[in-house]
């Protein structure tokens, strides 16, 4: 009996080329007559442009042209508005900012030159005339009477609200022993890739076709609209992405310089390639996680929650991220808020503000601050009943018992584990033997803190799912195909950025087809031989949707193979079996035939093979639909020790418990895991996309931005449950789980280790001065909200 | 008479063991001249200011960051990438160690860190956790937690081990 793949730690496809130097990356690209591109950006937050001077630039050396944003309003044939979420207000946007600019990285020019180098010096010729206007720094700043606005339209900087109620809050608080209440608040990161965004577009204008080598996570996404924006009918423009160094949400986003590159392509008709610098990725490409979040939670004495309200106040920055605007994180949050937790009644008000800063755009488990938000409360709520959090944590946690049933929010639960990976993470966490450690610790002047976190991951979410978020996904499609010589070509509108696609789909196929994993190639990225998808890789789903499309196709190309082979070996077709790449009769081994004979024949000469209704060839496109389920759930525990002498956290654990049920690949489950809680770690010690009140981006070189380097991470402990399945399919996504629970499950564990100092911590940017100060230590003016001494 | 400054120098380099005349543009990084005049595009750049490592490479064994020298300054010296780590195709004992520990998952910083290992390794042939995760602490790594990179490492020693290595 042949091994299965699926289960095994299959060494990745992906890895013979990366690790030889052989990754073709989107910088790697190099076409003849290529032209570089440099931007010219707003060196602040907020002004009029009273006038741009591009003649320095024009005259520099080995420049080709100059584009302002006045050039290429004439040349696209629509607007790149988002628009379509519902309530969502629409803001015109520029590609170039024309009128005014609205935060320090905002583009208003684009420099085209022989190299990099002298485009960038040109850049630095242009001159722009600036008249500015007070800068909008906060949200709270933003939504205040008199604000400036930012955009016309949009006089109040409110571009999304809204205001739902579930069950009868009210009455829950009526009848509560305890109100507890609490503003929580979360810092702005950015997503940091190691590889910063770009491209290079070329037009050739005889074919009147625009190809683009992208860096994307929706490769369709992009394509679609860069056609419509520049005019191009979709068959004219293909997308094409190789390796990507990494993503994360932000290259999920269009890119208003992506767009500029291929509207720059097609007036000059020539290749034009733009490599993002570090310090344009840090101020320009994106940030995320900015939001207050006051709480209320109605509660009992023994720690059972009866209601819940939440007021969000998020701050998008100033232009909407394209793709995915703002509204759709302030959805994810109310509807996931009350997480694996029995809460009957609950109310949620929201309001996201436009901002002097860069686009919010989804970060790695957008809706991460409702479990940042709740997990930390449910510590809040025991410290104030003087109870453990053991003891809320089980109050309000659902058993299996209680499912299926329904969040108060709506989307159906089933086959959720919540509870199991919690108490699971006590008793591998060493829960009381921790707490003797911590009181030993404590007599000798050491603060010692345990932290956990409980959450749900929607990947890909319920079958009810898009009637919350506002879009039902598509199906997700692949396409596998035998070639005439037994190799497999597997199409899939996944587009890999780290994930390890190429060696989890193949094991998938090999495993269906009966044929060896190093005879499957997975092909993703150029949109001229891909599926279509609206989504590409984000949101965890492929684990699920594009293992049900590949088993789906495999399924139907296999029922090809095997009746192609009972008609040539004479044999009943429930008794044709493929093993290792060959396609015999149980039991008759001598009647063996290689695939790829039959493939051959198939494709060659399907008169003399192929039964009567089946079509040459063996290939198979399917439409896979997400079933019942569709939730991973786990539980952190941080273990710390915080040094209230210079506020440094050393974390002496970091425990996950995962159920994302049946597992593909160890390694890289493990691998997607560990590299979230790295994030989350990073995001609470070490990350901060600062501004100051005039708007300047703070953060904006790898010497202010600090990411966590291999002396900032520990090694993190996996326990792994997998609970019966609950749909046929029953792999489930881990991209995200990592980055939404480390955050709560460490800032608990300071604030545990902070308890005896009186710190009652609602902030997510715990640094060593934040915890000096909070320790009662450092005795610094500072608003948590900035994090910065302002 | 004013001299006009020299834009372009000629330097002769070793790269991967074969000798290279390069027409260098005396502000050209070494990391750009391995990128766009020797085709050697496995160096990458994430930050071009010298934090993040992935332009890591070895000038006369030494790890250097790539963005951070002048190609002009490798005039007569001897440059090692991460092309020339492999055998005539075969994966040496590091890119094997990564390769079965699944040590990356998107593969940019991927070659500044086999570059930091491998003068690690010639350094310190059997090195400690503490060791490695110390001498990788200049490389970013955004993907992994480094936890998978310092078992890649680890299990490489171990090959070298196996096949008998000084």
């Amino acid at each position: 009996m042949v091994q299965r793949l699926v289960g095994a730690r299959v060494r990745r496809a992906e890895d013979p080329r990366l690790l030889t130097g052989a990754g073709r990356f989107m910088s790697d690209v190099t076409l003849p007559g290529m032209l570089h591109a440099a931007f010219v950006r707003s060196t602040v937050a907020h002004a009029l442009i009273v006038g741009i001077d591009v003649e320095p630039a024009i005259a520099a050396p080995g420049v080709v042209a100059v584009f302002t944003g006045a050039d290429l309003r004439a040349r696209q044939a629509m607007p790149m508005n988002v628009s379509g979420a519902p309530g969502f207000r629409p803001v015109d946007v520029d590609l170039l900012a024309v009128e005014k600019v609205r935060f320090v990285g905002d583009p208003i020019a684009i420099v085209l030159a022989t190299s990099r180098a002298l485009a960038e010096d040109a850049a630095e010729a242009v001159t722009v005339d600036l008249d500015p206007l007070p800068a909008v720094t906060s949200a709270t700043d933003a939504i205040a009477p008199g604000a400036p606005a930012i955009f016309d339209g949009v006089e109040d900087n409110v571009i999304f609200e809204e205001h739902l109620r579930y069950g009868d809050a009210d009455a829950a608080f009526d009848a509560a022993d305890r109100v507890v209440r609490a503003s929580m608040r979360q810092h702005r990161v950015a997503h940091v890739p190691m590889e910063c965004r770009g491209g290079v577009a070329t037009f050739d204008a005889r074919r009147g076709e625009l190809t683009y080598h992208a860096a994307h996570q929706a490769p369709h996404m992009m394509r679609m609209a860069i056609a419509g924006i520049c005019g191009l009918p979709a068959n004219r423009v293909r997308i094409v992405c190789g390796d990507i160094g990494g993503s994360f949400g932000q290259k999920g986003a269009l890119g208003r310089e992506d767009v500029v590159l291929a509207l720059v392509s097609i007036a000059l008709a020539r290749p034009c390639k733009w490599v993002e610098d570090r310090m344009e990725n840090l101020q320009a490409a994106g940030q995320a996680r900015e939001e207050s979040l006051e709480l209320e939670a109605a509660v009992t004495n023994d720690g059972r929650i009866l209601g819940l309200r939440g007021r969000l106040l998020l701050d998008q920055g100033a232009y909407p991220g394209f793709g995915v605007p703002s509204s759709m994180f302030v959805m994810l949050v109310r509807l996931l808020l009350p997480g694996p937790y029995s809460i009957a009644h609950y109310d949620f008000d929201a309001t996201a503000a436009v901002t002097n800063k860069a686009s919010y755009l989804a970060y790695r488990g957008p809706w991460e601050m409702e479990t940042f938000s709740r997990e930390r409360l449910l510590d809040l709520i025991a410290d104030d009943l003087g109870i453990s959090t053991l003891d809320v944590r089980r109050a309000n946690l659902l058993t299996a018992g209680d499912q299926p049933t329904a969040l108060v929010t709506g989307p159906d639960l089933e086959g959720v584990t919540a509870r199991e990976t919690f108490e699971r993470a006590i008793e591998a966490g060493g829960y009381d033997e921790f707490r003797a450690r911590q009181a030993d610790a404590l007599v000798n002047g050491r603060y010692l803190g345990i932290g956990f976190s409980t959450y749900l991951e929607p990947a890909p979410g319920p079958p009810n799912w898009g009637d919350y978020i506002g879009f039902k996904a598509p199906p997700e499609r692949a396409h596998v195909r035998v070639e005439p010589d037994g190799t497999v070509t597997v199409a899939t509108s996944q587009n890999p950025h780290g994930q390890g696609h190429e060696t989890t789909l193949a094991q998938l196929v090999a495993d269906e087809l009966g044929v060896p994993f190093e005879r499957v190639r997975v092909v993703f990225g150029d949109t001229s031989v891909t599926p279509f998808s609206t989504f590409g890789t984000g949101g965890s789903r492929a684990a699920t949707v594009a293992s049900g499309a590949v088993i789906g196709a495999s399924g139907l190309v296999r029922d090809q193979i095997c009746a192609v082979a009972a008609q040539m070996l004479e044999a009943n077709v429930d008794d044709i079996v493929i093993e290792d790449g060959m396609v015999g009769v149980r039991g008759v081994p001598a009647r063996n035939m290689p695939l790829a004979q039959l493939a051959m024949m198939s494709y060659m000469a399907p008169d003399a093979v192929v039964p009567a209704g089946q079509a040459p060839g063996f290939e198979a496109t399917f439409d896979y639909v997400s079933g019942r389920g569709g939730w991973v759930n786990a539980t952190h525990c941080a273990q710390v020790e915080v040094d209230i002498a210079t506020g440094l956290v050393t974390i002496l654990r970091f425990l996950v418990v995962e159920d994302c049920g049946e597992i593909i690949n160890p390694g890289i489950v493990a691998g997607q895991i560990r590299g979230g809680v790295a994030q989350g770690i990073g995001e609470v010690l070490l990350e901060h996309s600062a501004y100051d009140d005039d708007g300047n981006n703070l953060a904006s070189t790898f010497m202010d931005y600090l990411i966590p380097t291999s002396m900032d991470i520990p090694d993190i402990e996996i326990v792994h449950l997998e609970s019966p399945p609950v749909d046929a399919v029953n792999f489930r996504g881990v991209g995200e789980g990592g980055a939404v629970g480390a955050p709560a499950a460490l800032v608990n564990a300071i604030a545990d280790a902070l308890r005896p100092v009186g710190a009652r911590i609602t902030e997510s940017y715990l640094p060593p001065s934040r915890v000096l100060e909070l320790a009662g230590v450092l005795n610094t003016k500072v608003d948590p909200s900035q994090g910065v001494p302002r | 008479m004013t001299r006009q400054p020299v834009t372009e120098l000629t330097i002769d380099l070793s790269v991967n063991g074969t000798a290279h005349e390069v027409i260098a543009d005396v502000r050209t990084t070494l990391a750009d001249m391995l990128r766009e005049s020797l085709a050697l595009t496995g160096t990458h750049t994430g930050c071009e200011h010298g934090v993040c490592g992935s332009c890591t490479v070895l000038v006369d064994g030494q790890p250097v960051r790539s963005c951070l020298v002048l190609g002009v300054q490798v005039g007569g010296r001897t440059v090692e990438t991460i092309e020339g780590l492999a055998n005539d195709g075969v994966m040496n004992a590091l890119q094997q160690g990564f390769y079965e520990r699944q040590s990356f998952q998107c593969g940019f910083c991927t070659p500044g860190f086999l570059m930091t290992v491998t003068a690690l390794l010639a350094d310190n042939r059997r090195p400690s956790r503490d060791e490695i995760r110390e001498a990788i602490s200049g490389n970013l790594c955004r993907c992994t937690g480094y936890q998978s990179i310092v078992d890649g490492v680890l299990r490489a020693v171990e090959m070298l081990d196996e096949q008998g290595r000084p």
